[in-house]
């Protein structure tokens, strides 16, 4: 559809100024009935409208692959002068002085920025409900009793609910990308750690975070994926691998391409109606001559949970030091000393799932216990990647439901202990405790509520899920 | 340190926090130093900052790779082991210092390890650990306030850690001085820049009770710390009082230690992996270029001077250990007999300095003054006594010594008549000294001497003096 709408803004058949002067208007009508905005840039957004219209009208050689196309932003991720919390109180008014890597790539790309999104404090959350103090949980764009998922909720949810080309930059720790996209019906793409330059996004955990499109189809994530990927001089762990040509892929023939189906991924703790949906899909690959075979991959199942929350808390519990209302975002009354101060502005604006995060991240780093749980957690993650690259040496794409559930209502969001919750993470914790790149795709739906199919690839193998992803995605 | 075999009365081991000389800061491209080289010069507070060495959101740390050069050349003359590769970590900590609250640093595997450093006795002092880390801001503080200043915020360091195996404060000081005199030949080091440590000290009679001295400035201090604590440990002990392990100030104003806290309150920092930055490979290739680059160390250099100068072994320490004296002695010794300008620069050329309280790095005078000054000396041109006097002057305001000699008629007076007479007229106007000489009083010979040298003004040998006026006493 990107493809579609630059050619239309090239040809003059759009006019990319009244097309943003559009999606704004409708993004403010919807963000008051579902809360997916932090902010609706819309000075930004005609400022880049009127820059992408002059491009447009340009020799065409010049290649601008989001020409005009309407982007929101997770809020973790930094724009320059645009307040930016990752929706945490701690940085109330905080504007960053520089651009994200991806923002600066976009902005190249002729991209029209039109706003921030809401998400879980730092990414602390799978439904979206643990944004920080003052913020509200975005809404289920089918049904506003229920989760966006999260933490890219926002991302998901407004992608689903906007008329017009849109594609949004959300970013993954623990399944962040994946789970919002299946539960909003939208497509996510989480490509390989290093893949994309993290310069501008605000840590939860380093060796984790991902950032990756989430699009109205596998082809728009794929020319998303295209504009942000590459090495940053900026970014150490950034890869030096060149970026592909990933739209590219989207269409291509599946045949003779082979997938293998988790089997610890069905069953026990699965609701019926995504695993029958997704055989449907499996049979349908199938029949576009891709073969499949179930396998046991027990390991990521049984191990990953703990490991993740053991590595993602530990950093988290680090990166969220540097917020004490000394240099930057909010501030409180001067008085006692620096520790007394530090205590205080934290207190008072960190919500209490970051706090809780940080209690049990400071917990397994420190002595006595560091290599109990910090140095285990890590050796878990070797061992991890050691079956997965097993796993994925004999088959293109592995293949699971994304949620082992159907987007619930905060009603019963809100009896789940903390460890009940963590454990719906069960199945996109896995491939991003590995760095894989994953791709979760819309493949129906039940009671008119989304289910999203799983493929993960081997490291910088996104190419391969773009191909499968788009065939499951035209078979629906 | 538990398991330390201890032997002597008493115990020293030192921390060493030394400022790699390089251009740009460790993580970023700051500049690390202000602009112009001239020693001291400032450009006001937080000038050379940026959102890495600030600390802020989305900001990411990028390894300055010629810190790892100096760091790996200090490790190369200290004669460590060196890791294969290089890995960061995070030392958490709360203090306003602190732009992330955690500093970038080494933990499990420092760069350097297993390596030593030999004192004048031949007594090798064995290293434990050399690495690398980043150096917090600067706390001004000022009335009531306390100011921030990031410029220093990192900074490259470079961290010595030593065996407890000194066993004198006096031993501690020459310890930091062949370990600065290493540095400055290894130009890694800007010898006006203020070197830090942190020095444990325990003695025999308390069992080894460590008392950790923090943050001592400058090789003197050390020693005067170190002294006043033998000393108050000894006291103590033998006052029958206990000692519990702590961790002390040093107080430089009133020459005391003070308690700062005990082990009980010792801090955990719950070091996990950096991984914002990748793990750099130390290859073979690089540590070849390294090698290929090491110069000449202050051992190498004494070694030298001894077999191709002959100079005597103290003379050849002395002078080798500054390399600024080193270097101008290599030249001279071309010009003038080694053993006459060994002589000259370390008893004459130090004294006027010591005199005048001039450091190497601020000394006026080069090797072309000490040449032009020693070949009259060495010709006999000029009396010794003549030449220091010039020596003086020099250290104040350099000119040339050959004009001077020329312009004020400083020629030694080598004409034995014209000498003679002046011996002669000396007697005569002092009969009643020449026969208490004459009675067998050596020191009236002293003040006829003198009284030539001064009728001479400096310029007649005092050895022939001294030969004339026995001739002439004795006959007389």
């Amino acid at each position: 559809m990107i493809k579609e709408f630059i050619s239309k803004a090239q040809s003059g058949e759009i006019d990319i100024v009244e097309h943003t002067h559009k999606i704004l208007e409708e993004a403010k009508k919807i963000n008051k009935e579902y809360g997916y905005f932090t902010a609706i840039t819309d000075d930004l957004a005609l400022q880049n409208a009127k820059k992408a219209k002059e491009e447009s009208k340009k020799e065409k050689s010049i290649r601008r692959n989001l020409l005009g196309v309407p982007l929101s932003v997770k809020d973790a991720i930094c724009i320059k002068d645009v307040e930016t919390t990752a929706c945490s109180r701690i940085l109330e008014g905080y504007k960053p002085v520089f651009n994200a890597t991806v923002i600066e790539k976009c902005l190249m790309n002729g991209a029209v920025i039109i706003g921030k999104t809401v998400q879980d404090e730092f990414g602390f959350g799978g439904f979206s409900v643990n944004a920080g103090k003052g913020y509200n949980a975005p809404k289920n764009p089918f049904d506003r009793e229920r989760s966006t998922g999260g933490s890219s909720g926002g991302c998901a949810g407004f992608t689903q609910k906007t008329r017009f080309t849109h594609v949004s930059l959300g970013e993954s720790t623990g399944g962040s990308i994946a789970e919002p996209a299946s539960f909003c019906g939208v497509v996510g793409l989480c490509p390989t750690y290093g893949r994309v330059s993290r310069y501008g996004l605000l840590d939860f955990a380093n060796s984790l975070d991902k950032i990756g499109p989430i699009a109205k189809s596998v082809e728009d994530a794929a020319v998303l994926l295209g504009a942000i990927a590459g090495h940053d001089e900026n970014e150490s762990t950034s890869s030096p691998n060149p970026a592909e040509d990933y739209a590219g892929f989207a269409g291509k023939p599946v045949k003779g391409m082979k997938i293998a189906v988790i089997k610890e991924a069905f069953g026990d703790g699965v609701d019926k109606n995504i695993e029958d949906n997704i055989w449907l899909g499996i049979k349908k690959l199938e029949k576009e001559g891709a073969g499949y075979e179930e396998i046991s991959l027990s390991f990521p199942i049984k191990y990953g949970i703990p490991a993740y929350y053991l590595l993602s808390s530990t950093e988290a519990s680090t990166n969220l030091a540097k917020y004490c209302g000394m240099r930057y975002g909010k501030h409180e009354l001067l008085k006692g000393n620096f520790d007394e101060y530090f205590t205080k502005v934290r207190s008072l604006n960190l919500g209490d799932e970051a706090k809780r995060r940080i209690m049990l991240g400071t917990f397994a780093r420190m002595a006595g216990y560091r290599d109990a749980y910090y140095i285990k957690a890590l050796k878990i993650r070797a061992k991890m990647i050691l079956e997965y690259k097993k796993a994925l040496s004999k088959f293109d794409a592995l293949l699971t439901p994304t949620s082992p559930v159907l987007p619930p209502k905060f009603s019963d969001i809100e009896k789940l202990t903390p460890l009940q919750q963590y454990m719906l993470d069960v199945l996109t914790v896995g491939p991003n405790i590995a760095g894989l790149p994953h791709i979760s795709i819309p493949t129906g739906s039940h009671k008119s509520l989304p289910i999203g199919t799983m493929l993960t690839g081997d490291h910088f193998c996104e190419d391969k899920l773009i191909q499968l992803g788009s065939a499951l995605e035209q078979s629906q | 340190m538990a398991h330390y075999n201890f032997t002597s009365d008493i115990a020293i081991g030192l921390e060493i926090h030394i400022t790699l000389d390089t251009n740009s800061k460790l993580f970023c491209g700051c500049a690390s130093k202000p602009a112009g080289n001239e020693t001291g010069s400032y450009d006001g507070p937080n000038t050379r900052i940026c959102p890495v060495c600030l600390g802020h959101p989305g900001s990411k740390p990028v390894l300055n790779k010629k810190a790892v050069d100096y760091a790996l050349r200090l490790c190369s003359a200290l004669k460590c082991r060196i890791s294969p590769e290089l890995i960061f970590s995070r030392k958490t900590y709360f203090y306003p210092d602190m732009a992330k609250n955690y500093q970038i640093t080494q933990y499990e595997i420092p760069l350097g390890t297993g390596g030593k450093l030999r004192l004048g006795s031949g007594k090798e002092i064995s290293i434990t650990r050399v690495h690398i880390e980043e150096d917090p801001a600067s706390l001004v503080h000022e009335g009531s306030h306390c100011l921030v200043d990031y410029n220093r915020s990192g900074v490259p360091l470079c961290e010595i850690v030593t065996e407890p195996e000194l066993t004198s404060p006096e031993e501690a000081r020459e310890f930091m001085k062949r370990l600065i005199a290493i540095l400055q030949y290894l130009e890694i080091f800007e010898s006006s820049a203020i070197i830090k440590a942190d020095a444990n000290i325990s003695i025999k009679g308390t069992g080894y009770v460590r008392q950790e001295i923090k943050n001592i400035t400058g090789f003197k201090e050390i020693e005067r710390a170190l002294s006043y604590e033998v000393g108050r440990q000894k006291k103590l002990f033998s006052e029958g009082r206990k000692l519990a392990q702590s961790t002390l100030g040093w107080d430089s104003g009133k020459g005391t230690t003070f308690m700062m806290r005990s082990k009980e309150t010792e801090e955990d920092y719950g070091y996990i992996l950096d991984s914002d930055l990748v793990k750099t490979e130390i290859t073979g290739e690089w540590l070849s270029d390294i090698q290929k680059e090491m110069p000449e160390l202050p051992e190498d250099k004494k070694q030298k001077f001894i077999s191709r100068h002959g100079i005597s072994p103290l003379d050849a320490e002395v002078i080798s250990q500054e390399k600024k004296l080193a270097c101008m002695f290599e030249k001279i010794a071309e010009e003038i007999d080694p053993m006459l300008a060994a002589k000259w620069l370390r008893r004459e050329l130090v004294r006027v300095m010591n005199f005048n309280r001039q450091a190497f790095n601020g000394l006026l005078i080069d090797e072309s003054h000490m040449i032009e000054l020693l070949s009259m000396v060495e010709k006999k041109e000029i009396t010794e006594q003549t030449a220091q006097k010039i020596l003086e002057k020099l250290a104040v305001e350099p000119f040339s010594p050959i004009d001077y000699v020329k312009k004020n008629k400083l020629q030694a007076v080598s004409d034995t008549k014209e000498l003679e007479k002046i011996c002669i007229k000396v007697i005569d106007e002092n009969l009643k000294v020449a026969e208490d000489y004459k009675k067998g009083n050596e020191k009236s010979l002293h003040f006829l001497v003198g009284q030539v040298m001064r009728n001479t003004k400096s310029k007649a040998d005092p050895k022939i003096v001294n030969e004339l006026l026995k001739r002439y006493l004795k006959t007389s």
